[in-house]
Order: structure tokens, then C-alpha cells, then sequence
């Protein structure tokens, strides 16, 4: 079932260039989608469009049966729809670990020990019981954007949208992240949609849509949108550094097979030239 | 201007029992004129601590027995910090965040103008125009703009630029392309690349990001808990296993890669760069291909 | 720039820090009232003043803070005291000279420490506060207290979560302006020489960035709140709820006492 249709979506800021262009597409409940694009590709517009913080100037997007474009509901989509945005500096609101993830479900009106399960549930799937006390200035940019995820999941949402959340993390703060969001697709069917420019990070997503100039120009499965290594320079983007050095060895007449993703698959096509 | 360090500790709020912290810890090192050397190690183990020492932005404490920039002693409370800062350019995390002015023209001229405040107008046109040329935008196009219509990516540059106007000889970025995309990324690199070969003689990044540092740099550091674990070419650190990983870091993908291939009776000899890696491939594929 | 934290919140696991921070706010006010009523006419009047020190004293130990600390927060403010303490003993002409066709009176001396000993009482008291509490049940303390308000539609939520989020993005704040200005010291900035003018225009290449980061971040904020279905008081429930012990009783009797003995002496 499609827990979010994208219908023919455009979206201008000052009416005369449009950052999104004419988009659909649908996202399966419970899938991973990646949509990767260079800066000003139009991606993170797309994000504030899924849950109603932007509205399509044309089209619809109905999220869960429910378009964006009906203001009474907007509590409703954004209750379905959680957004991680990039810079977790920015998203905390209070002083205390806990009171800031009690943020959301005090605004929607949910009883205090209720809040207090909500939020014992959210430190726990991303790993941070031991700072529910602590305050966030003292964490760690990983730390403080699990606590940034933790306060999305307060809100029990179905569908949670990171956008460029790693762009500002550490390699081991990135890993965090991705790991927590592998696991809540994986183990509790959160439909994950993650917005990136970093190519290695698509490769855990079920589809993947290649935004540019605003509209889609490539999608498909991770393996079939790398096999378009020149489409992809030709955007603004680059092949993950392994699909990129089995790419200059075939360049220089060395055999390796097609369709290389990651390190594993590099390393066991190098074995096999034997 | 080559940079000496000899016995550098640094204790964050000295006078504070409860609240000190030492981020630098003996820390001895020598960075060569022509250097474009890679200070890498987890977040807090004290890379930018010892950087922000390079141009006085942080002042030696008692116990350092030697810090020299070129002729600059960085120990001698007298020293010229402002002719230093002249010569040693630093570009922080997020450069574009410090664009001021009300165009472009005079975010870069400000260096110039605080530095050496005795040029002529038209000497300092040339020089900004310059600058702003180096880093690839067109002069006539920006100088008039505000920086703060242009894209992420070229606010980063108008940034670089006003770094480089006063042509330093050595040249310190933190994490210059976070929040790049690789496009951007890529340019980024070409541009270091560029100065390194024109006036700016060494250049230390401080960087996350292995494959990066491989790549590029001809000599690195590695810190941890603000110690120095090890210095030495990229081939000397990477492919010793228990550096990087007792250091919490990532192998550069040449390195893991060589390393696996290794185990698999397959023995490289790269310099960790992947022209090189893919040079040595090849040189394997020949001659087992030659064998048959 | 890391260590800052506002109001020098002490953190311990004391009597006093476990108080309710509306009753403590309560109970600062009434120690100050109590300062102020300490009777000044005679030098057998600053006897007065021995309950109030007592008070500090048993409240810091009672608290577990160092007395030192305590004694240190007046160093902020010890200019401004020692010169009205100064202006009091030079300027006084009433009461009888000290020596003859001396300019310090007796009466000036009298007041200059009675001016000295107030202040510096009201901020060791007033410290005890910040140091038992933190500034974010200081807020929450000063939302509920406010709730009345409410009745002439006075906004106290939106008035506490401004708070709250200005305290929260203080160290934030800080920290930025600590990587500006280093960035533009790197560019030669000068922000120590010549005269005020200068100075204030030296200022300038820090501000502007600062306050183009503070309206991003606030942008950023703003999007963050929506997205956490932010919308006001109404409808809001609140997870933290203050509850008055038998401490706060406590805590009251004793203040209590403090004023019945000032009144007394």
C-alpha cells in the first residue's frame, strides 16, 4: 500500500523558477527510499513538502489518504509524517534531553504518563537512555541528532524523512545515524525516505530517485541507477569511490565485472581476476 | 616557513580544578615547507586545539619548549601575532559563516586592509581582484554582489578568497569540505591543489575523511586523546592495522582494500592514491595474465 | 568557552536543590524583603544583618555548595559596591565629622557599610538561588508564578518557552561567536586598540555574521517546531508537572524564621 503519493508536484518560491518540477512517485509503507541530488537540486524542498511545512503550488501530495494541501489536517500529516532536519543544533529545543523529546507529544495534547512510556520508547530505539538527564550541549553531533531522531519518534509517526541529516556528522556520528534508521525500518517498519548527497548512503534504500534542475532524472534500484555512472557526473554527482576505481580499472584494461557497489564486491572482483 | 613543535600541552581552564581539561598532550612535530600534511583523529582528541596554535589564535602555555613558524617564536610573549597571521591563513569549519560586508568586493579586501593598511587603492584592487580570480568566480561578475545571494558553494569561496588575499605561505583548513557536495568537493580539492602548486607553499587540512587525506596529503598525523599516536606518510600509517583502528578512524578504501587483498594472496604495493592503486592492479592482472 | 553555564548552576543532590523551584523563587523574595528590612538608625542596627548571614550560611551548607563560591559571586558586582560604599563615606555630610573639619562623618561611615553588608547579602542570596537551581526549572518556576497573568492574556507559555529557548541557545550562541571572532582575528581584525569608535566598528564583522547565523538558526528552529506539530498553548499538555513537598514546607518555616528574627532586632 502507498503510505505517500507524489501527484505531478511543483512548487515555486517567488513564481518564477520552479525548485520542484512536475515529481511523482509513491512510497510503499515500509519501504527505504534514498533521493540524492547536488546542492540546489530541489531535494530539500521536497522534504518540507511531505509533511505540509511547504504546500505544492501545483499537484498533491496525499499522505496516508490525507493531502497536504488541507490545512485543518495539517497535525494529522505532520503526527504521520516526522522530519530530522540537518543541523541538530537547531532542532533542540530545551535544556534536558527528556523535556525536549516530551516537546512533541505535549503539543499534541497527550497525558503525562503517557509521555513519560513515549519517551522511555524513543531514547530506547536510538540507544540513549543513559542521557535522558543530560543536557544537549554536552553531547556529541551523532548523540544530538539521535536525540533530534528520539524526538521525531515521540510523535509515533509512520513515515520519518531525514533531510541531509548526516551532512554535518563525523564518520562514526554518520554511522550512528544510519545504523538507528536501518533498524527502525528493518524492526519496526518505519517507512524511512532519506535525503542525502552522499552516494554511499543510497545503498541501503529499496529505491532510489535522482533529483535534478528540480525533477527526477534517474530512479530506480541502487545497483540499476549505478550502472548510469556518466548520467550521474554529468549532474552534479559522483559514483561511490569503489563503483569509481572499478570504473578506472576498466579503464586501463583490467576486467573487473559490472555494477560494483561497495568495498566487499570490489575486493571480491580483484580475487577473481586470478 | 617550516613549523616546529616541541613538547606542546595545552590545558583548557588551567586555573579550574573541576573544569580543566587537557585537549593537547605533549605534542612534538615537524611540518616541512612544501608539506601538505593531514592532522586526522576522532572528534576531541584535540586537532583543532593544536591547529588554532599555528597562528596565535591560541597562545602557548608555560610548559611549551619550542614553537616556531618560520622565524616566528610562538613562545616569546612578544611575538608579531599579527604579521604571522599575514603569512599563516586559517580557514575554520563553515567559512562562509563569516561573511560580513555589504559586497564581495570588500568581505575580501578586509584582510588586506587590516594587515597592510598602507597599500594604495589600486594595489589592493589588483590583490583582491586576484584573489577572488584564484578561487574561480568571475571578478567583474561578484565584486559588486552581496555575499549573501550567492550559492553555499561559492559564499565558500568568496571566504577562501579573503583568506588568501594577503598570500600566505602556509595555509590551515578544518574540515574544508564538510557540507560539500562531491561535486563541490571535488572542485574544492583542484583549488587547494592549485594554490599548493602557486604561492601558498604548505598547506595542513584537518579532516573526517581518510580517503581524502590519502589521497592528497604526503604526510600525516594522527591524534588521540591530544597525543600524537603516529606521523608518517599515508602508506606508513594506513596500512599499519593497529593505528587506525586504536584511534577510532575508518581505513581509506585503498588501504582496506590492499590490506583484504593481501589476506587473499594478492600483494600491492600502492601509495594509497587510487591512480596508483589502479596502476598496481593492473601491474598484477599483466602478470598473472602473463604467467598463463 | 565550552565550561559557560548561565547562572552557575551548582549541580548536587541536596535538600535545598530538590526544593520546588517556584517555592525557592518565592523564598529568594522574601529573604531579600527580610535584607531590606533590617532597621538602620543606630550601629547596634547591623545586628540585624547577623540573622540574614546566618541564613546564607546554613541554606549554602544545608546545599553542599563551597561557602567560597558563595562569597565569589559578589565579584562581579564588588565595583559597583565598593563605590557607592565610597561615594557614601566621601559624600555624606550629614551627621558629625569624624575629626575636626574632617569630611568623612560618622553618619557617612555608618551607611557605607550599611549599603556594603545589603548588597552584598541580597547577591549571596540571590546566587543561592541560581546555584541550587537551574535555569531551566528558573523558567518553568517563573511560568507557573506567572499562570494568574494568563487572566489579563498575558502570554506565559509563549513567554516561558522563549525563555527556555534563549537559555538553550546560549552556549550554541557562544560558541559561534567565539569561532567568528577567531576567524576574523585569522584576517587581522583588531578588537583591543584604539578608542571606543574603533572598537565598536571593529565589532562589526563579528555582529553581522552572528546575527545572520541567529535568524538561519531561528528559521531552522521555527521549521523544527512545525514539524513537531508545535501550535501554541492550546491543547498543550505538560509532561513536567511541580509538585510542593513537605521540603517546601520546611524550606518556608525556616524563611520564616529568618524574617520574625530581622523584625525582632
Amino acid at each position: 500500500m502507498s503510505i505517500i503519493e507524489v501527484k505531478n508536484v511543483s512548487y515555486t518560491y517567488d513564481k518564477t523558477k520552479f525548485a520542484v518540477k512536475n515529481v511523482s512517485f509513491d512510497v510503499k509503507e515500509g519501504e527505504y527510499v534514498a533521493i540524492i541530488g547536488h546542492n540546489g537540486s530541489g531535494k530539500s524542498t521536497l522534504a518540507k513538502l511531505f509533511n505540509a511545512l511547504f504546500v505544492p503550488t501545483n499537484g498533491e501530495i496525499i499522505v496516508d489518504g490525507i493531502s497536504t494541501s488541507q490545512k485543518d489536517k495539517l497535525f494529522e500529516i505532520r503526527k504521520k509524517v516526522g522530519v530530522v532536519f540537518q543541523n541538530p543544533d537547531n532542532g533542540i529545543v530545551a535544556s534536558i534531553v527528556e523535556d525536549d523529546i516530551a516537546f512533541g507529544p505535549e503539543n499534541i495534547g497527550v497525558k503525562r504518563e503517557e509521555i513519560g512510556e513515549r519517551i522511555d520508547f524513543a531514547l530506547k530505539t536510538v540507544g540513549m537512555e543513559k542521557f535522558r538527564y543530560s543536557s544537549p550541549d554536552r553531547l556529541s553531533g551523532g548523540q544530538k541528532q539521535r536525540i533530534a531522531i528520539a524526538g521525531v519518534l515521540a510523535l509515533k509517526p509512520k513515515v520519518i524523512v531525514l533531510d541531509e541529516s548526516t551532512a554535518m556528522l563525523d564518520p562514526k556520528g554518520r554511522q550512528e545515524i544510519l545504523n538507528v534508521v536501518k533498524k527502525l525500518n528493518k524492526e519496526q517498519g518505519v517507512t524511512v525516505i532519506a535525503i542525502t548527497h552522499y552516494m554511499d548512503e543510497v545503498l541501503n534504500a529499496d529505491k532510489v530517485y535522482v533529483l535534478d534542475e528540480g525533477e527526477i532524472a534517474l530512479q530506480g534500484t541502487p545497483r540499476e541507477i549505478f550502472k548510469e555512472g556518466a548520467k550521474i557526473k554529468s549532474i552534479g554527482l559522483e559514483l561511490p569511490l569503489a563503483s569509481f576505481i572499478a570504473e578506472k580499472l576498466r579503464q586501463a584494461g583490467v576486467p573487473v565485472k559490472d555494477g560494483i557497489l561497495d568495498k566487499e564486491e570490489l575486493k571480491g572482483a580483484i580475487c577473481e581476476l586470478k | 616557513m617550516r613549523i616546529e613543535v616541541e613538547n606542546l600541552t595545552f590545558v583548557y581552564s588551567e586555573k579550574s580544578k573541576s573544569l580543566q581539561y587537557k585537549a593537547l598532550d605533549d605534542i612534538s612535530l615537524t611540518i616541512e615547507e612544501g608539506d601538505f600534511f593531514g592532522i586526522v583523529g576522532e572528534t576531541g582528541s584535540g586537532k583543532s586545539t593544536f591547529v588554532q596554535h599555528i597562528n596565535g589564535l591560541i597562545k602557548t602555555q608555560k610548559n611549551c619548549k619550542k614553537f616556531t613558524v618560520g622565524e616566528f617564536d610562538l613562545t616569546d610573549k612578544k611575538c608579531d601575532y599579527k604579521s604571522l597571521r599575514s603569512k599563516v591563513g586559517m580557514v575554520f569549519q563553515y567559512p562562509e559563516y563569516q561573511l560580513f560586508a555589504e559586497t564581495v568586493f570588500e568581505d575580501v579586501e578586509f584582510g588586506l586592509k587590516n594587515f597592510f593598511p598602507n597599500l594604495t587603492q589600486e594595489e589592493r584592487s589588483e590583490k583582491v581582484k586576484q584573489a577572488i580570480e584564484t578561487v574561480g568566480l568571475d571578478f567583474e561578475r561578484v565584486k559588486n554582489k552581496s555575499p549573501f545571494e550567492m550559492s553555499g558553494g561559492q559564499k565558500r569561496r568568496v571566504a577562501i578568497a579573503g583568506v588568501i588575499v594577503t598570500r600566505p605561505e602556509v595555509l590551515v583548513l578544518d574540515e574544508p569540505v564538510a557540507g560539500l557536495d562531491p561535486k563541490g568537493k571535488l572542485e574544492f580539492i583542484k583549488l587547494l591543489k592549485r594554490l599548493h602548486n602557486d604561492f601558498v607553499k604548505t598547506i595542513i587540512i584537518v579532516s573526517h575523511d581518510m580517503d581524502l587525506v590519502a589521497e592528497n596529503c604526503n604526510k600525516i598525523a594522527v591524534l588521540k586523546k591530544g597525543k600524537i599516536v603516529e606521523t608518517g606518510s599515508p602508506k606508513e600509517i594506513f596500512c599499519q592495522k593497529n593505528i587506525v583502528e586504536n584511534s577510532g578512524l575508518d581505513l581509506p578504501l585503498t588501504a582496506y582494500l590492499q590490506r583484504e587483498l593481501e589476506q587473499n594472496g594478492i600483494k600491492l604495493n600502492s601509495d594509497l592514491t587510487v591512480d596508483n592503486f589502479v596502476e598496481e592492479v593492473k601491474n598484477y592482472y599483466c602478470k598473472i595474465k602473463g604467467g598463463k | 568557552m565550552k565550561e559557560f553555564s548561565f547562572g552557575s548552576y551548582y549541580p548536587e543532590n541536596s535538600f535545598v536543590h530538590k526544593m520546588d523551584a517556584r517555592v525557592k523563587i518565592l523564598l529568594s523574595i522574601a529573604y531579600i524583603v527580610a535584607v531590606f528590612l533590617v532597621k538602620n538608625n543606630t550601629w547596634i542596627n547591623y545586628l540585624g544583618f547577623v540573622p540574614c548571614l546566618l541564613f546564607v550560611i546554613i541554606v549554602a551548607v544545608v546545599s553542599k555548595i563551597p561557602f567560597i563560591k558563595v562569597v565569589k559571586s559578589i565579584k562581579t558586582i564588588i565595583f559597583f559596591v565598593i563605590l557607592s560604599a565610597l561615594l557614601q563615606i566621601f559624600f555624606n555630610k550629614s551627621g558629625t565629622p569624624l575629626w575636626k573639619n574632617g569630611f568623612i562623618t560618622d553618619k557617612g561611615l555608618y551607611n557605607a557599610g550599611y549599603i556594603f553588608l545589603r548588597i552584598v547579602l541580597v547577591v549571596m542570596g540571590a546566587s543561592l538561588l541560581t546555584f541550587t537551581t537551574s535555569p531551566v526549572e528558573i523558567a518553568d518556576g517563573i511560568e507557573s508564578l506567572l499562570t494568574p497573568l494568563k487572566l489579563i492574556k498575558f502570554p506565559v507559555h509563549e513567554f516561558a518557552l522563549v525563555m527556555s529557548i534563549a537559555l538553550r541557545f546560549i552556549p550554541t550562541l557562544l560558541d559561534e561567536t567565539d569561532r567568528i571572532i577567531k576567524a576574523q582575528t585569522s584576517r587581522g581584525a583588531d578588537f583591543n586598540s584604539g578608542n571606543i569608535f574603533k572598537k565598536a566598528k571593529a565589532l562589526i564583522p563579528i555582529l553581522i555574521p552572528l546575527l545572520i547565523s541567529s535568524f538561519r538558526r531561528a528559521d531552522e528552529l521555527a521549521d523544527a517546531m512545525d514539524a513537531r506539530c508545535y501550535a501554541g498553548s492550546k491543547n498543550r499538555t505538560k509532561y513536567k508537572k511541580m509538585k510542593l513537598s513537605l521540603r517546601d514546607l520546611i524550606g518556608t518555616l525556616f524563611t520564616a524564621l529568618l524574617i520574625v528574627g530581622v523584625c525582632f532586632l
